[in-house]
């Protein structure tokens, strides 16, 4: 399973198991709603009022509900998927009949359709761009033409509001069994960068106070104000009542990507800085008081700021123009005191010009360059992997992987033995790269066969060589395979017991075997 | 409870540690003891209590301190227990190092005498949990029979237990058949493993160090067994062979402790292992996985050599080897030697066939990763800092949760880190004054460098302390894999010691060990 936060930690009902039903008005007729009717008889006028002034009959013609069915791959068993599970929430109609959601939302989506929230009439939908880091996904109805058209006839796309302060009262809205909307006002009392669904991803967000009910289709929550879409519900903490909303300045920057279609992502410095507040530390580094600055601690390969040439132990202290003070906040023009992250993350676009000043050896130094955005498949550990299952090769029985951060979750926090080796690699991979690894390779598990005979205990190993060919990523290791000297096949690993042999012949063997065998094996690799 | 380290990763075995204090102030006075005239507890014979039969099996009550890895200058936790322990010479009694390991006081009574005997440890070997005590005023003891000690009994042959064990104040007797003959880890480590009996007799908690009997003879110490949720009447006993090995190291009046060839092997069960190594089917090598390059082969084995016999004992593919007629591991031959004896190796490189003879050593990097004891916890406290070595105790004591120092202490032997830091200095804790008040997040972590001096032992940090690093305004601690270096300014840290010292009740400012 992987190892996913969900938006809504009350009730389980942000993870509805998909046998349990997941759309539990599927019997009611496309018709007005028994409320409705019940409200039709002359009933006692102090009745009507009270019920007029406490719950008008409020929908809102740009909200719809979006059911997700989503299936993962299994980490220990790359070719095949996990149980399927279902997400139900709420997507807001934006501009052209497109649909706005979270990014976790439609995660391994194997079957996605939107729903009008009063008739329950559905259409099949699919995605037509997603951002994980930044966690938002648009939609469109699956098939364009008639059915599509009467679909979103009487909606309305909604407009983005991209500013909220502390102290502005927004309202989350749900809908009804029969979608009626549900008002809950929120009072935001933060404005501050938080990591979104991956981890280090930080980006803005508004944090209020304020009990979220849990309804059906809970899992995306849209937030308004004045009628604009100011965000997307993130996350409610229930046990300390703390709701987290992605804001709209975010929502504004997917779509503006969406928009290029070049759906570059958001930018990022790809470095890591440590607070100067400590004034003995200051001292050490020459640091006067009005200085402010952030002590650079590391340096991503192949960021923004490796390629502008910011190095270890720099202090950062201007961005764009923004002073950086030594806490590491720089002074926002419209929401006040935030993380320097912001500048890049929220205020800038991939490929526009960036511009630091940093105090090197006691002299300012000032860099310029481009943002760029990592791609995720150019580290040598994959970050997350969605929609699309772990590259694996299957070599008579041994099960051979690119190390993932999924797979390293699925072990839990507890790691020991080889997983803990592995976590350690994941986080320090320097002097890997350096010798030119793209990806780690490891051996993730020994399916018994004859040709794997006495290597069943073995797993979590870093491959090194096979066949005397270094690894550096899979097909590398795919290739080398086919490189085998006098009907053995050698593999080298880092770790004990270093060698392992293999009879070429009986490597082909048994992969013919396990393609139709009791592993269910549909393919030997996946290298994608 | 502990776990034990390789073989049993979902069953917990439990040591038999002395954890109940037993009161005997109730016990009725009676005269000395008479001598003892005939042998002991042939498997059929009555124990008369009263007549001195079991007058040198004596219960050991122990009073202890268990060291405080979290306050390393505190004395530690008082607690107490007891234990079994058995004449092998004049005034000498055999007994389970777990029965006497962190005592301050130890004392020696037997159903027969009301007086205590205060005793004190004359060795003490926890690599095999074995230790001597004797009584300070051994004169009541001198004219009792000893034990002989037996051989390794044969499956199905009855034995009984006799001790102190939990459930009554006075001598207990417990009986079974020997089960089963292993190779098994000592828990009182958890790091060390040698032969070790396995018998279905009751053993309980006061048992340890107590003797198995056979025909009159000692075949084994009672020392640990499974909690009784895990497993049911399964009891180990310490064998002759490795008791005769103790009594033998010590008799140098010091003890050496356990040799080691200090490799990992790997079976033999694939036919293009055969291949590739150019072996012959029969059943003869094992792979050389790993070699310690501190250990006595060090310098001559390279993994994916092949072992092929060890002092002419051939090595079979899964790694045993036959010895007085059974299949033991193959570290039971260089088990039964001392330091600086040889050990005949042949092994294959490449093809080629080759011998050697080792003199054998004492692997110690090994200790690190187990439970250490009568060990003062060694320290430094600088300016709040706390500085402590890291080992299994330490790790237990603050339950660390880093992944570097996890990764360190998890792989020190694996990834052979101890060739780069042959003693890992882990900053424990900060004690909170104003001289560190943005450091007290920083911790635990592993010290790489303190005023650009190497830090490869705790001694080291005193050392490095002192130095003028690149600043010498400024103390310079390097951190392992943590972003920034602590910076200290010295005549602040200087000012602020005598104070934290003061505030937390610090009475030295470091243990080095070298008392």
């Amino acid at each position: 399973m992987k190892a996913f936060r969900f938006l809504i930690t009350v009730g389980g009902l942000a993870c509805v198991p998909f046998t349990s039903g997941q759309e539990p008005e599927k019997g009611l007729p496309v018709q007005p709603s028994p409320i409705d009717k019940s409200r039709a008889p002359a009933s006692a006028l102090t009745l009507e009022k009270a019920v007029l002034a406490t719950a008008p009959t409020v929908r809102s013609d740009s909200l719809l509900k979006v059911n997700v069915t989503y299936q993962s791959y299994s980490p220990h068993l790359p070719w095949q998927k996990l149980s399927p599970g279902a997400r139900l929430g709420l997507g807001v109609v934006l501009d052209k009949n497109r649909v706005l959601v979270t990014g976790q939302m439609v995660a391994d989506a194997t079957y996605i359709e939107l729903e009008l929230p009063e008739s329950g009439q559905k259409i099949p939908a699919k995605v037509v761009g997603v951002d994980y880091e930044a966690n938002l996904a648009l939609l469109e109805a699956a098939y364009s033409g008639e059915r599509s058209k009467i679909f979103f006839s009487d909606l309305k796309p909604m407009q983005i509001e991209s500013k909220a302060h502390v102290g502005d009262n927004l309202s989350i809205w749900q809908t009804g069994r029969v979608g009626e909307l549900i008002v809950t006002l929120l009072h935001v009392s933060k404005v501050m960068t938080s990591a979104y669904v991956l981890p280090g991803s930080n980006f803005l967000v508004y944090e209020g106070q304020g009990i979220v009910r849990t309804e059906g289709n809970s899992f995306t929550l849209p937030v308004i104000k004045g009628g604009k879409l100011a965000g997307l519900l993130l996350r409610y903490d229930s046990k300390n009542q703390v709701t987290t909303v992605l804001p709209g300045i975010i929502i504004e920057h997917f779509l503006k990507d969406m928009a290029d279609r070049k759906n570059e992502g958001f930018p990022s410095l790809g470095i890591e800085v440590q607070p100067t507040m400590d004034e003995q530390f200051r001292e050490y580094l020459g640091l006067k008081p009005s200085q402010g600055g952030m002590y650079v601690s590391g340096v991503s390969k192949g960021g923004t700021a490796a390629a502008l040439g910011v190095e270890k132990k720099d202090i950062l202290l201007n961005i764009n123009g923004f002073k950086i003070d030594s806490r590491g906040d720089y002074e926002d023009p419209e929401f006040g005191r935030l993380s320097m992250s912001h500048i890049v993350r929220g205020r800038a676009y991939v490929g526009e010009k960036v511009k630091m000043v940093v105090l090197r050896n006691g002299k300012e130094v000032t860099l310029e360059g481009k943002l760029t955005r990592k791609n995720p498949k150019d580290n040598i550990v994959w970050p997350y992997l969605f929609d699309r299952g772990p590259n694996y090769v299957v070599e008579g029985g041994l099960v051979f992987q690119e190390l993932t951060k999924p797979y390293l979750q699925a072990f839990g926090e507890d790691a020991n033995g080889t997983v803990l080796r592995l976590s350690h690699l994941a986080e320090h991979p320097e002097e890997y790269e350096k010798q030119g690894r793209k990806k780690f390779v490891f051996l993730s598990a020994v399916l018994p066969t004859p040709a794997t005979q006495g290597y069943e205990r073995i797993g979590g190993l870093l491959v090194k060589s096979v066949n005397g060919k270094m690894i550096n990523d899979l097909s590398d290791l795919d290739k080398a395979f086919q490189e085998g000297k006098d009907g053995l096949d050698v593999v080298e690993f880092e770790d004990m017991p270093k060698k392992i042999y293999l009879d070429a012949a009986s490597v082909d063997r048994e992969n013919t075997a396990l393609l139709k065998g009791a592993y269910r094996i549909g393919s030997l690799k996946r290298i994608e | 409870m502990k776990q034990s380290p390789v073989f049993l990763p979902l069953v917990a075995a439990c040591c038999l540690s002395p954890v109940f204090a037993q009161d005997k102030s109730q016990e009725t006075p009676q005269d000395a003891p008479p001598p003892r005239s005939r042998p002991l507890a042939s498997t059929a014979q009555a124990i008369d209590v009263a007549a001195g039969d079991s007058d040198n099996i004596v219960n050991i009550d122990v009073s202890m301190l268990f060291p405080d890895y979290r306050e390393p200058w505190n004395a530690g936790t008082p607690s107490g227990g007891s234990g079994t322990g058995f004449m092998i010479g004049k005034n000498r009694f055999l007994t389970n190092a777990h029965v006497v390991s962190n005592a301050t006081r130890i004392v020696i009574r037997t159903t027969n005498d009301p007086a205590p005997h205060p005793a004190r440890i004359v060795h003490i070997a926890h690599d095999c949990d074995l230790a001597i005590v004797e009584a300070i005023n051994g004169t009541d003891f001198e004219k009792l029979e000893t034990f002989q000690l037996g051989d390794i009994p044969k499956l199905n042959t009855e034995v009984s237990v006799i001790g102190y064990p939990i459930g009554g104040e006075r001598i207990s007797v417990t009986r079974g058949v020997v089960s089963r003959i292993d190779f098994r880890p000592y828990s009182h480590t958890g790091v060390d493993s040698h032969l070790a009996i396995q018998i279905d007799a009751a053993i309980n908690p006061g048992n340890s160090g107590g003797p198995v009997l056979q025909n009159g003879m000692v075949v084994g110490v009672a020392f640990q067994g499974y909690n009784g949720r895990v497993a049911q009447n399964v009891g180990y006993m310490i064998p002759t062979p490795v008791i005769k090995r103790f009594l033998k190291d010590i008799e140098d009046g010091h003890y050496d402790h356990y040799v080691d060839l200090a490799i990992s092997d790997f079976t033999i069960e694939n036919p293009a292992q055969l291949k590739a190594l150019k072996l012959t089917n029969d059943g003869i090598g094992v792979i050389v996985a790993d070699v310690e390059p501190a250990g006595s082969v060090g310098t001559l084995l390279k993994s994916s050599d092949v072992l092929l016999s060890v002092d002419d004992s051939p090595v079979y593919n899964n790694g045993l080897v036959r010895v007085d007629g059974e299949l033991m591991d193959m570290n039971e031959v260089v088990e039964r030697k001392f330091a600086g004896d040889t050990v005949n190796i042949k092994y294959q490189r490449d093809g080629e066939k080759k011998e050697a003879t080792v003199t054998l050593k004492r692997f110690a990097p090994y200790l690190t990763l187990g439970e250490q004891y009568n060990q003062r916890p060694r320290y430094v406290m600088h300016a709040g800092l706390v500085f402590q070595p890291m080992d299994k105790n330490l790790m237990d004591a603050h339950q660390i949760r880093d992944g570097t120092v996890n990764y360190w202490f998890d792989n020190f032997l694996t990834q052979k880190l101890y060739k780069e830091r042959p003693e890992v200095v882990i900053l424990t804790n900060v004690l909170p004054d104003d001289v560190n008040s943005y450091l007290q997040r920083s911790f635990p972590a592993i010290v790489d460098e303190i005023n650009g001096v190497k830090i490869k032992a705790l001694a080291d940090v005193q050392e490095a302390l002192k130095k003028p690093g690149d600043n010498p305004d400024f103390i310079v601690i390097k951190l392992l894999e943590k972003g920034r270096p602590l910076v200290l300014k010295r005549s602040l840290a200087a000012e602020a010691q005598q104070r934290i010292m003061k505030n937390y009740n610090i009475e030295e400012d470091s243990y080095l060990g070298n008392e």
